[in-house]
């Protein structure tokens, strides 16, 4: 028999990228069609009303994506370490409550951020217990979490509803802005938090051990166990992060609403970011996904809805339109490793495998 | 071309994989009330002749008749039909459903309005039951998942005896069963025999072969090398048969044992192992035979902390080290290389690079970041070393060949420099090229100082590469064979052991 191998050519010296392929790199391929749905949606849009590309309507699409975005940043950690968290809505609510307790109760907006994040990194403590020790699989263990975790949100909050924090610097966080100079509405503080986690969690999962540890964690627990990876540790990291950004989302919809909201504006936050991560381009199955692809998904579900918003069209219809985007692009991701398996089998059949 | 009394002719089939001649020209028949046993080594083409037989692979050269017709076989289905049944060595026992509905699963008798009959198919199970002997060994109603292996067995058996029955193949069926389910075996076989039934015997145990064959037919490296009546040979002449193969890809191992110790395992035991010792010095590749099942890979991974240790200590270098996990076996210069590497070994969504450098990521940073530079400089030159053939190094393992992904898992514990390598089936689905590289290398490993622990079920690479020997049979070990005493017929002669019962 043969003994072809694969592309014989042995490992390529690295040649200087030019702009386009650094732009390429960066983003990633998968994430070019997600550059290319949200240009044509935004030309879309634009061509239908003026108001779009004011800059009072596109600081609204980033002040809107805040909230759904910082979860969708743990989700990305979640379900590249191949778990799922559907708690995290709930966790947002009951850190929604803490805070707005803590701000009220001892007249401290720092301290209502810290107990609403701690809040959720115990609540994630919580998740990474049930998973990595009971054993549990991660959707059942938070679908139980899920339910559990809002009761506790009413639970805490006096009467089970929601807590009054009328405080002008935590109003700030919600709906302050940076950089008002002249005719110029400034950057929503918000949007700005936002940014600054998600650089961070690109860089840590892009670059540190953990991140790329977690990886590897994802995409073959089994073997990444026997290369010496503490699984146990690294799921109580993975849920600590995504609950302590669902609580710092928690702490946003406080300062935005000037409430702790046990229910209202974290209901459904968990299917939201969950699309997002896989419209990014992540594998449920674990080992692939994003933080840059996650945020262009963000971004392009907010610009739908703001668009669709502006156009007047039903809400009824936006919730089909994202339902139908999160179908397409799951179903081209499946083509393209249905693409490569192909290759894989021919590269098998002709490399001298049994 | 047929005989009339032969009811399964096997003639001049071939079947091949990309890269091996898995069988070549084989021909073979079973007559009516005959048992003919296939004996051969791990990997000498049993498998694929059953497998052929019930239609799970398609044959590539020869033709196969059943009771005088040819067959061809495109189906598990076909081969049922045809009449053909194999009982496997591992039954699918469906878990949640009862023995009668086991037996039946797929074809159900039916009532009227498309419900199941389940007294029909309770009455026919008790009556095959108490038919084969097997009364009061199995209750019709019993779940699946309650079934002991020995019964799950009969479940099988009952399956493939339902109805249309002409030949029946049983793959190791006394290797979950006691002495005496074994001997109640043995009499159902005899009376399958007395009906008329062409039988098909696969096993490793030779002295079973000599109480229940008539005929043997022996297989090495996918030809046959004997097809002989019991009556008329032993079992010293069928291990002859079995062996004596040319060294093909034989590797000339240089000399590079030391004395000093780096493994010593004493009185190990786990739930797989009893009371195992032994020690690897540096420089040394000592080579881990048996068959399948044996043990082998389970040791492996008790002492690389991913299984449970019972009792018993492991001494690296001397000094006694707790492992529990496999962190910890790294940590005490411990690397492995598993069996499967796609399911064990390889993260095949990730790229050359982070798959090679995974293990040892705390080393390549600071402050918990990686450092680029210290990752592609390590990296980098192993690529080279181990000539893994990759576009580039963020080429996902997932789409490398066989040999070059192994290489890649080889490339991630010289990148850890462990003082202890535990090989487990090294060259798996490997091409040859890649395989004389990899020995190449193992060598040279070997020659640095490094201990090596081989496990392989192919002979020539265990005779050749190794400088001693292990057998390990049913959990313990056998002392080991030097290497110039060794020979295929010795190590055969542990694994099956054959002068044990």
């Amino acid at each position: 028999m043969t003994t072809t191998e694969q592309q014989g050519t042995p490992v390529q010296e690295a040649r200087r990228p030019g702009i386009f392929k650094r732009f390429l790199d960066f983003t990633g391929a998968e994430n070019l069609s997600l550059i290319i749905a949200l240009v044509i949606m935004v030309a879309l849009i634009s061509t239908q009303t003026e108001f779009f590309f004011s800059a009072r309507n596109l600081l609204n699409i980033g002040q809107n994506m805040a909230v759904v975005g910082l979860i969708a940043v743990g989700m990305t950690v979640v379900i590249v370490s191949a778990g799922l968290d559907i708690s995290v809505g709930s966790i947002a609510g009951a850190a929604s409550v803490v805070c707005a307790l803590v701000v009220t109760h001892l007249g401290t907006v720092l301290g209502g951020v810290v107990f609403g994040m701690g809040i959720g990194i115990a609540l994630g403590l919580v998740n990474a217990t049930i998973i990595a020790i009971l054993r549990v699989n991660p959707v059942v263990a938070t679908l139980a979490t899920f339910s559990a975790f809002r009761g506790i949100a009413f639970l805490i909050a006096p009467g089970g509803r929601p807590v009054g924090a009328l405080d002008p610097t935590l109003a700030l966080l919600g709906s302050g802005r940076i950089l008002q100079i002249g005719d110029f509405p400034g950057i929503p503080i918000a949007f700005v938090i936002l940014v600054f986690v998600a650089v961070s969690a690109h860089f840590v999962l892009s670059s540190t051990v953990f991140g790329r540890t977690l990886y590897s964690m994802g995409g073959n627990p089994q073997a990444a166990r026997l290369a010496g990876i503490n699984l146990t540790r690294m799921k109580y990291y993975v849920y600590a992060i995504s609950g302590a950004l669902a609580g710092l989302a928690g702490v946003i919809v406080t300062a935005r609403t000037s409430s702790g909201q046990p229910a209202s504006g974290t209901q459904g936050l968990e299917l939201e970011a969950i699309t997002a991560v896989f419209l990014g381009g992540a594998l449920l199955a674990g080992g692939k996904g994003s933080i840059v692809g996650t945020m262009l998904a963000v971004l392009l579900l907010a610009t739908l809805s703001n668009g669709m918003n502006l156009l007047g069209i039903p809400t009824f219809y936006q919730l089909v339109a994202k339902g139908l985007l999160l179908v397409l692009a799951v179903a081209i991701g499946q083509w393209r490793l249905a693409r490569d398996e192909r290759v894989q089998a021919k590269i098998t059949a002709g490399g001298g495998t049994p | 071309m047929s005989m009339s009394s032969a009811i399964l002719e096997v003639h001049a089939v071939g079947k091949s994989f990309p890269g091996v001649k898995a069988l070549s020209n084989v021909s073979m028949q079973v007559h009516r009330g005959e048992v003919v046993a296939f004996v051969g080594e791990n990997g000498a083409g049993k498998s694929t002749l059953l497998k052929i037989l019930c239609g799970d692979y398609q044959l590539d050269e020869g033709s196969l008749f059943l009771d005088g017709t040819e067959v061809s076989h495109a189906s598990p289905l076909d081969a049922r039909n045809a009449g053909f049944r194999l009982v496997r060595q591992e039954p699918e026992i469906v878990p949640y459903i009862s023995v009668a509905e086991n037996v039946f699963v797929g074809e159900y008798p039916q009532l009227p309005g498309q419900r199941v009959d389940f007294a029909k198919m309770r009455a026919i199970v008790n009556g095959m039951l108490k038919d084969y002997g097997f009364e009061g060994m199995l209750d019709v109603r019993a779940l699946g998942n309650t079934l002991s292996p020995a019964q799950m067995h009969i479940v099988e058996i009952l399956r493939a005896l339902k109805d249309g029955v002409k030949v029946i193949a049983f793959d190791e069926p006394t290797s979950s069963l006691t002495k005496r389910e074994a001997d109640r075996l043995f009499d159902l076989i005899r009376k399958l025999r007395t009906q008329g039934l062409g039988i098909i015997y696969v096993s490793h145990r030779l002295h079973e072969v000599m109480e229940i064959a008539d005929r043997v037919v022996v297989l090495k490296d996918g030809v046959p090398t004997g097809d002989l009546k019991i009556a008329q040979t032993s079992q010293d002449d069928i291990i002859r048969l079995m062996v004596g193969r040319e060294l093909a890809h034989g590797y000339k191992r240089t000399e590079t044992s030391t004395d000093r110790v780096v493994l010593e395992v004493r009185n190990l035991t786990s739930r797989w192992h009893k009371d195992i010792s032994f020690q690897i010095r540096a420089g040394e590749i000592v080579g881990f035979g048996g068959l399948v099942g044996a043990g082998r890979t389970e040791l492996a991974k008790v002492i690389f902390g991913a299984l449970a240790l019972e009792s018993g200590t492991i001494r690296i270098c001397g000094e006694v080290k707790k492992i529990k996990s496999p962190a910890d076996a790294i940590q005490a210069n411990i690397g492995f290389a598993p069996e499967d590497r796609k399911a064990e070994g390889l993260i095949l969504v990730r790229s050359v690079i982070e798959n090679v450098s995974l293990a040892v990521y705390a080393r390549l940073a600071r402050f918990g970041i990686l450092r680029n530079s210290a990752v592609v400089s390590m990296v980098s030159p192993l690529v080279k070393k181990l000539d893994i053939k990759t576009p580039s190094m963020d080429m996902v393992v997932g789409k490398l060949s066989g040999g070059n992904q192994q290489k890649v898992v080889l490339a991630r514990w010289l990148a850890a420099k462990p003082q202890l390598l535990i090989l487990d089936e090294p060259t798996r689905a490997v091409d040859v090229g890649a395989k004389a590289e990899i020995y190449k290398l193992m060598d040279e490993l070997a020659a640095d100082g490094m201990a090596i622990m081989m496990i392989s079920s192919e002979m020539p690479e265990l005779l050749s590469m190794s400088d001693r020997i292990i057998v390990m049979r049913d959990g313990e070990i056998s002392s080991p064979i030097e290497k110039k005493d060794a020979t295929e017929e010795v190590l055969l002669n542990f694994a099956l052991g054959k002068n044990a019962a």
